[in-house]
């Protein structure tokens, strides 16, 4: 298995500039996912990784290999970039079966027949796709495209597997069973795999690290927990579920550890204690992030330091694994989670609370 | 089917778009190396300039000179003088004026065949559906002349069947009248119009229908209200094209205009070059460039007309149509079809068959029974000759002009090359380039050219104009079948390890021979039925079957004619047939 690693990586199409110098090591073995929204560079740096598109900038090294250098014109065609990649449409070749499918790329390699039989069948058994073999391609199912279009991806047993969107075209229920199914499969060939998807809650489930990208540039990359509690920018935050942000005066700031401060935070009618990543001078102004699912409702926050707000309840909605409440308070309204046997009703003057531990804070501007 | 079947500019930008990003992202970078894309394409701007700008500057260039072609002469404006004549507002007049009479009542007709295939349950609707398009594929000529038979004053069939019902002496109808051009026209047009219409018909979301339904309006207002104006733009484009195809037209106009003295603009060039004392090239090719730019014209209000406006009805989903119960209405629209079919197939073609065995047409006694005919046509070597040299150019054309049209498709639609679009451009020229003027300006092409190069009076001139006039249809087939093919297929494929050839081997090629093959018999179709450009083209030992006939028809030679005329029957009916086959071979499959 190969690492990948680009440097300073950019792509322009005359003025509009869809990749903005990333830099990024994906390690041999990680399962790395790109994540963002549509019109973000994602897909455009996975193909420029699989050499589909010339990066116009920067270089890309596929395990000891320089595949392309933009200053230096060289650039390696796709086909010798040792690659394995599944597609968002799957692009199973309609006038092929399925065996065909999965064959191809042995066959352009010229392995002798026996091998490729061999393979080809081990890969359609590795994604429980073997009694399809003889299958024309256009009979299948969207999951089992799917599946057929991993196989030929990994037969040949490419340095590196690309894999854009796969899941996007699948019902809901099946994107998770697939997403787990991909998982373990990736886990126990040892793969290196970069994968791209908009879809947040797939990244989390996926990946060892997600790279949260915007307008071509990369805002943060992390592993997934360090992401969705730790957030360094509000547009970061905002991409997971939907936190609450209140803007905060601090009063005090000490270090607790390496990368983490307690700082000592006000605002109207409330105060309290929250986490930060940097340094932040007292007196100057702060976002804290609040999650629903860390507020509590009713009762204390139990052990430790904490945030606390008292305001009415002014809606209720019941979502069958929760409950969504709205707080209103003095100066803002709060979105929590509640369990879904609680019903505070309307009108109701509750505390809510949460951890200093759940609570983050970023510098503002 | 019928997408396939004509080329359409704007199909091009109304395929699927993808987002900009990923658009420019395509692999077209990834085709060869940059020495050998410039030597591709200076090959294929020589090859297309030589067939489209060369002949279209030369007619430019005979419309000044004074002598016909390869003959010394003097430049002056005597050509466009002549063509500014009274007797000439009238013949423009005839020919807007045809085919205007001609496009209106075919597509009312086409329109409410296209509702009864695709709409209503009328039995045996398949069967229908290539029955009554099946006209479109005859050639002119043959049609022309059974109808020459049929509609005859005297001896027509038409006319004693209702001499014998009536008891009256006069006829019936007179074919060789204004009345009979636009007759014989409206016998394509329909066809042509019901291929354009049909599948827009059959596509429509039927829940478009139904919320109208649901909102109170009836099925006759629904229709009017809704379905009507969601097909304006498919209407609006095949009248147009209609329209330029009433122009261009020669055979009806030829047949049955020209004995009673009426001229179109096509015909008038005709006779300038071929039935003059002595031919005025000059006035001939004045005119060639004045309705050449008249059919400038009319493409360029038809792309305006309709750019932007998506008309690719065809969409992958396969809506289920709301189908109207008819009732025991169902058989007489039944019957409808069923008469289209027999007046524009089974009329002509009867009428071939019974001409090929009487001794004279009209005179239809046993003791007049004979197979002379037959064998007059077996032992005449002229159409044997005629018979090889347009299998010859059909087999050899279609094969050549699908090639070109295959690389042009594929430049133009699958890569981003500088100068794709002068290539898509120069392909698409003959599509306004009416037969008979491609036929002009290939005479005085011919003539310019250097000493040692002779291709005039051989059987090239020939190939060469029909390769001019089949490549529009023959990129517009080919891409329409790239169009369908994601950029994906050809991408994975690159990634797993082929080579840019391996790769158009493997994937473009093998995907996309079914609509080489469809679009190979359509240009087939169109060397075998052309006319206009090969009455100009051809020298003797160079004569191609159409061109014999009309030399046989004009020398009174009307029974051998229908032998001939059965025979191309024949072969329009096993063409067609492979064709169908095709077809759905490849909607099976993809």
């Amino acid at each position: 298995m190969s690492s990948v690693s680009i440097r300073d990586v950019r792509r322009d199409y005359g003025s509009f500039v869809a990749v903005d110098g990333i830099s990024l090591t994906v390690e041999s073995g990680e399962f790395v996912t790109l994540l963002g929204p549509s019109g973000c560079g994602k897909t455009t740096t996975l193909r420029m990784i699989a050499g589909l598109e010339k990066n116009t900038g920067g270089t890309i090294r596929i395990g000891e290999t320089l595949v392309s250098d933009a200053s230096a014109n060289l650039f390696l065609a796709p086909e010798r970039r040792k690659l394995g990649m599944v597609f968002q449409s799957y692009a199973i070749w309609p006038h092929m079966s399925v065996f065909d499918n999965v064959a191809y790329p042995l066959r352009i390699r010229r392995r002798s027949g026996g091998e490729i039989d061999d393979r080809v069948r081990q890969a359609l058994r590795m994604v429980e796709m073997e009694a399809f073999a003889d299958r024309p391609a256009p009979a299948l199912s969207g999951g089992q495209q799917q599946r057929v279009a991993i196989a030929r991806a990994l037969v040949f047993e490419p340095e590196v597997l690309l894999l854009d969107e796969p899941l996007s075209n699948l019902d809901a229920r099946l994107r998770t069973q697939m997403g787990d199914e991909f998982r373990q499969l990736q886990q126990r060939l040892g793969i290196t795999t970069i994968y791209v998807t908009h879809d947040q809650s797939e990244a989390m489930a996926l990946s060892d690290r997600i790279v949260v990208m915007k307008s071509g540039n990369i805002l943060q990359i992390g592993a997934p927990e360090s992401i969705y509690h730790r957030p360094l920018s509000r547009e970061v935050a905002t991409f997971f579920g939907d936190p609450n942000l209140i803007e905060a005066d601090v009063r005090d700031c000490r270090q607790l550890s390496a990368d983490v401060f307690a700082l000592d935070v006000e605002g109207p009618g409330w105060s309290g204690e929250c986490r930060a990543a940097v340094a932040v001078s007292s007196g100057s102004k702060v976002t804290i992030v609040v999650r629903p699912e860390s507020l509590r409702v009713g009762d204390a926050a139990g052990e430790g330091p904490a945030l606390e707000w008292t305001g009415t309840v002014s809606q209720s909605i019941f979502r069958g694994s929760h409950r969504s409440i709205v707080i209103d308070t003095p100066g803002h309204s709060l979105n929590a989670e509640t369990s879904s046997l609680a019903n505070p009703s309307i009108g109701n003057q509750v505390t809510v609370s949460a951890p200093a531990a759940a609570v983050w804070a970023l510098a503002a501007g | 089917m019928t997408t396939t079947l004509h080329p359409r500019p704007e199909a091009a930008s109304a395929a699927p778009r993808r987002s900009p990003g990923r658009r420019l992202a395509s692999p077209r970078r990834l085709g060869g190396g940059s020495l050998t894309r410039h030597v591709a394409l200076g090959c294929l701007v020589i090859i297309l300039g030589f067939l489209t700008i060369y002949p279209l500057g030369m007619l430019l260039y005979g419309s000044f000179h004074s002598t016909p072609p390869g003959v010394a002469g003097e430049f002056n404006l005597d050509g466009y003088r002549a063509i500014f004549t009274a007797s000439n507002a009238l013949v423009l007049v005839n020919t807007i004026g045809i085919s205007l009479a001609k496009t209106i009542p075919s597509l009312l007709m086409a329109i409410l065949l296209a509702w009864i295939i695709a709409r209503t349950d009328t039995p045996f609707r398949g069967a229908l559906e290539v029955l009554i398009t099946l006209p479109f594929f005859i050639p002119p000529i043959l049609t022309a002349m059974a109808w020459g038979m049929l509609g005859n004053e005297q001896v027509g069939l038409i006319n004693m069947a209702w001499r014998w019902l009536s008891g009256s002496d006069n006829a019936l109808v007179d074919i060789y009248s204004y009345g009979g051009v636009v007759w014989h026209m409206c016998q394509y047009s329909v066809p042509f119009l019901f291929l354009f219409i049909v599948d827009a018909f059959r596509a429509m979301d039927p829940s478009l229908e139904e919320s109208s339904r649901m909102c109170g309006a009836s099925r006759w207002t629904t229709f009017r209200r809704v379905t009507l104006v969601l097909m304006l733009p498919v209407l609006t484009s095949s009248f147009i094209l209609s329209f330029i195809r009433g122009v261009e037209s020669f055979e009806s106009a030829l047949f049955f205009g020209t004995p009673a003295g009426i001229k179109v603009i096509t015909t008038e060039i005709y006779e300038a070059i071929n039935h003059r004392a002595v031919p005025d090239y000059q006035y001939a090719t004045a005119l060639s460039f004045a309705i050449l730019m008249l059919m400038f014209v009319l493409v360029i209000w038809q792309w305006r007309l309709l750019r932007g406006r998506s008309f690719q009805t065809v969409t992958g989903k396969g809506y289920r149509p709301s189908v109207t119960e008819l009732g025991r209405w169902k058989w007489v629209t039944f019957a409808v079809c069923v008469l289209f079919f027999v007046v524009t197939v089974v009329l002509p073609v009867g009428q071939l068959f019974l001409g090929s065995f009487f001794q004279f047409f009209g005179f239809y006694g046993w003791d007049m029974l004979t197979l002379d005919h037959y064998r007059a046509v077996w032992s005449n070597r002229e159409v044997w000759r005629a018979f090889g040299n347009t299998l010859f150019l059909g087999l050899t054309g279609a094969t050549v002009t699908m090639i070109l049209g295959a690389v042009v498709a594929y430049i133009s639609v699958r890569t981003r090359w500088r100068g794709r679009l002068l290539i898509d451009a120069l392909a698409w020229l003959p599509w306004m380039m009416p037969g008979m003027v491609l036929g002009v300006g290939f005479l005085w092409a011919f003539a310019m050219l250097p000493g040692p190069i002779t291709i005039y009076g051989t059987i090239w001139a020939l190939l060469l104009a029909y390769i001019t006039l089949g490549t529009p249809i023959a990129t517009r087939v080919m891409s329409g079948s790239y169009h369908q093919l994601a950029y994906d297929l050809e991408e994975c494929s690159r990634v797993h390890g082929a080579s840019w050839l391996q790769t158009f081997w493997r994937v473009i090629v093998a995907l996309s021979w079914p609509a080489f093959a469809v679009g190979w018999i359509l240009t087939f179709f169109g060397i075998m039925r052309e006319l206009s450009a090969s009455i100009l083209l051809y020298s003797a030992g160079s004569e191609v079957l159409s061109v014999v006939l009309l030399k046989m028809w004009t020398n009174g030679l009307a029974e051998q004619v229908s032998v001939i005329g059965l025979i191309m029957m024949l072969m329009v009916i096993v063409f067609r047939w492979v064709h169908l086959r095709l077809l759905k071979k490849r909607l099976s499959t993809l």
